[in-house]
């Protein structure tokens, strides 16, 4: 199996971490997902740690900790899907991964989505994993599923529930995993998006959204995408999967759509083997296409 | 559109008896088996499936795995059924025999439209013979309404003329272009086989297609879903949809799947776009990538 190794990249004026490995082929990038300040748990490149050694095994992988999470530190004036983007792509350029597939988890994948836009050159294709943040919501009912979130928030116990409230079971929240969390919401990147501009990137997912569904409409998704939804993510129905798929592969012709079973938001943790096969088809079905 | 899948011709057909049928199959390969059942029934004179329908997918799928794709009885090459048993169960009964025949261990077993439902009645019925399961755009098993007859109707050609196989196909299909002479060719030369022309006399001048086949058809479609609804299955499974099928709708696919997915965790469903009714002919790469994927996880 291949080892991962931690490093610690400068790019774009920011510190980041990267994990990466494996052998140089057909790279894929990965994004997590979250709002710093916001989102109930904190995730960062430790998110993908189930899964990114299967895909190591036999590809190029590197994921980061985004603005705002880890030691990553956001912009003065707080972090946003494009300038999370704009960082993805300054990432890309530095460890020289185009053309890559990019694997975005939720706000991650929106954030993918809005980078494959900007600069289609760069990327083989797009992952959405469990996209809530990218998903149409229309008028969609509340999720209860984080209502009554115990303080202190962001607590390694108030995380542990908050990943157990998204989860099918519980299975995949080992010790280890919570450190990194908890160590993620005591950075000072987390606590500057607590004390300020924590809900910037909330914030501006509405814009990036309605750019992503007007180009989807009058011109077309630039590249290969796929969508792996989960069947019990509280934060997603299929239904809404659905209805981006519709969206993308209207102009699109190489989408996928996919479900995962037995998973709630983190498909990837939940079902890493299932996760890993969903992927590996898209990117080899391409590859033998090209 | 590219296509780097090239048409490869299947492997030199071979026979085998199974259970008594004379049985056509071709084969490629080592590793462990994926077999393959077409779509179609016996007897219809308007088109005609054979083995020829997965020229796309035995060849490149052959480097990792033992690839089978056989001639269902009554159907291709393989001889017709005995007597009047122009039926489903008949078509599992074989199936099974051929898969026992050849010694095979536990299979990959892959099916598409009728095929999909003779797929998984053989694995409801005989599990020990399978290791995982693939049922690609069945309208035959989805609980939905199916709309062949609605696309496929009164075609605007003579039946049995390539006009008229053309013609289905292509409707069938979601970009028209990947109907090429060389299936068309494999639809002609099934349709003009003395014992496929005596099994349309069968199924349509006898009548056994309205007074047997599917009577018999829908009663054992309420068993088998109530089968898949409580729990009966209980090897992988994954179903992969075209979105783009005119006879299939994806919803029904959707609903097979929370079917299965409600009692075995390894579960997947597929949608893949710009595709009809054969996914695995308008995106060979995609599809074969989508077993072989499958394949290895549900063997881990």
């Amino acid at each position: 199996m291949s080892t991962l190794a931690e490093d610690i990249v400068e790019v774009a004026g920011a510190r980041t971490r990267v994990v990466q490995g494996g052998p140089e082929r057909e790279p894929i990038l990965f994004l997590h997902g979250g709002a710093p300040g916001a989102t109930l748990y904190c995730s960062g490149a430790h998110v993908w740690s189930p899964c990114l050694p299967l895909f190591a095994n036999t590809r190029r992988v590197a994921a980061l900790d985004l603005p705002g999470f880890g030691e990553t530190s956001a912009p003065q004036d707080g972090a946003s899907v494009d300038r999370a983007g704009r960082f993805a792509l300054a990432l890309i350029d530095a460890l020289r991964l185009a053309p890559c597939h990019v694997v975005g988890h939720d706000e991650g994948g929106l954030i993918a989505l809005w980078a494959a836009l900007e600069a289609p050159a760069k990327f083989r294709s797009v992952s959405v994993a469990a996209g809530a943040a990218a998903a149409p919501s229309g008028d969609s009912v509340a999720s209860l599923a984080l209502l009554n979130p115990p303080r202190p928030l962001w607590s390694r116990a108030a995380q542990a529930w908050a990943l157990e409230r998204l989860s099918y079971t519980p299975h995949h929240i080992a010790s280890d995993f919570l450190d990194r969390c908890a160590a993620c919401a005591d950075a000072p990147p987390h606590r500057a998006a607590i004390a300020g501009a924590g809900k910037s990137v909330l914030a501006s997912i509405p814009a990036a959204k309605a750019r992503l569904y007007a180009h989807c409409r009058a011109r077309a998704f630039p590249v290969p995408a796929q969508l792996v939804w989960a069947r019990h993510d509280p934060l997603t129905s299929v239904e809404q999967g659905i209805a981006l798929f519709k969206l993308i592969a209207e102009r699109q012709p190489a989408t996928q759509f996919h479900v995962v079973n037995r998973s709630g938001s983190f498909p990837f943790r939940e079902q890493p083997e299932a996760f890993h096969a969903v992927v590996s088809a898209f990117h080899d079905g391409l590859a033998a296409a090209r | 559109m590219t296509r780097a899948a090239s048409d490869t011709p299947l492997p030199d057909g071979r026979w085998i008896d199974a259970g008594g049928i004379r049985t056509r199959y071709h084969e490629a390969g080592e590793g462990e088996p994926i077999v393959f059942i077409y779509g179609g029934n016996f007897g219809t004179a308007d088109s005609a499936s054979s083995a020829y329908t997965w020229s796309l997918n035995v060849a490149p799928l052959s480097a990792r795995f033992r690839a089978i794709a056989f001639d269902k009885v009554g159907q291709g090459f393989t001889d017709n059924p005995p007597g009047d048993d122009y039926t489903m169960a008949a078509v599992v009964r074989h199936a099974a025999a051929f898969i026992a025949a050849l010694k095979l261990p536990p299979v990959h077993l892959v099916g598409h439209s009728r095929g999909g439902f003779a797929a998984m009645r053989l694995a409801l019925e005989h599990q020990h013979l399978i290791r995982s399961l693939t049922i690609v755009n069945s309208g035959t098993l989805s609980p939905r309404v199916g709309t062949n007859d609605v696309v496929l109707s009164q075609p605007p050609y003579p039946t049995g003329t390539r006009e008229c196989a053309r013609w289905v196909y292509e409707s069938y299909s979601h970009n028209r272009a990947i109907v090429t002479e060389a299936w068309i060719d494999a639809v002609m030369e099934t349709l003009a086989l003395p014992k496929y022309r005596a099994s349309v006399d069968k199924m349509e001048k006898e009548g056994l297609k309205i007074t047997r086949f599917l009577p018999e058809l829908a009663r054992d479609k309420r068993e088998t879903l109530a089968w898949l609804a409580e729990g009966r299955l209980q090897r992988p499974v994954q179903f992969v949809w075209g979105a783009n099928d005119r006879t299939a709708a994806v919803e029904g696919g959707r609903d097979l799947f929370e079917m299965a997915a409600a009692h075995e965790r390894r579960a997947l469903l597929h949608v893949v776009n710009h595709s009809g009714h054969f996914p695995f002919r308008e995106h060979p790469e995609r599809f074969n990538a989508l077993l072989a994927n499958f394949a290895a996880w549900a063997s881990a």
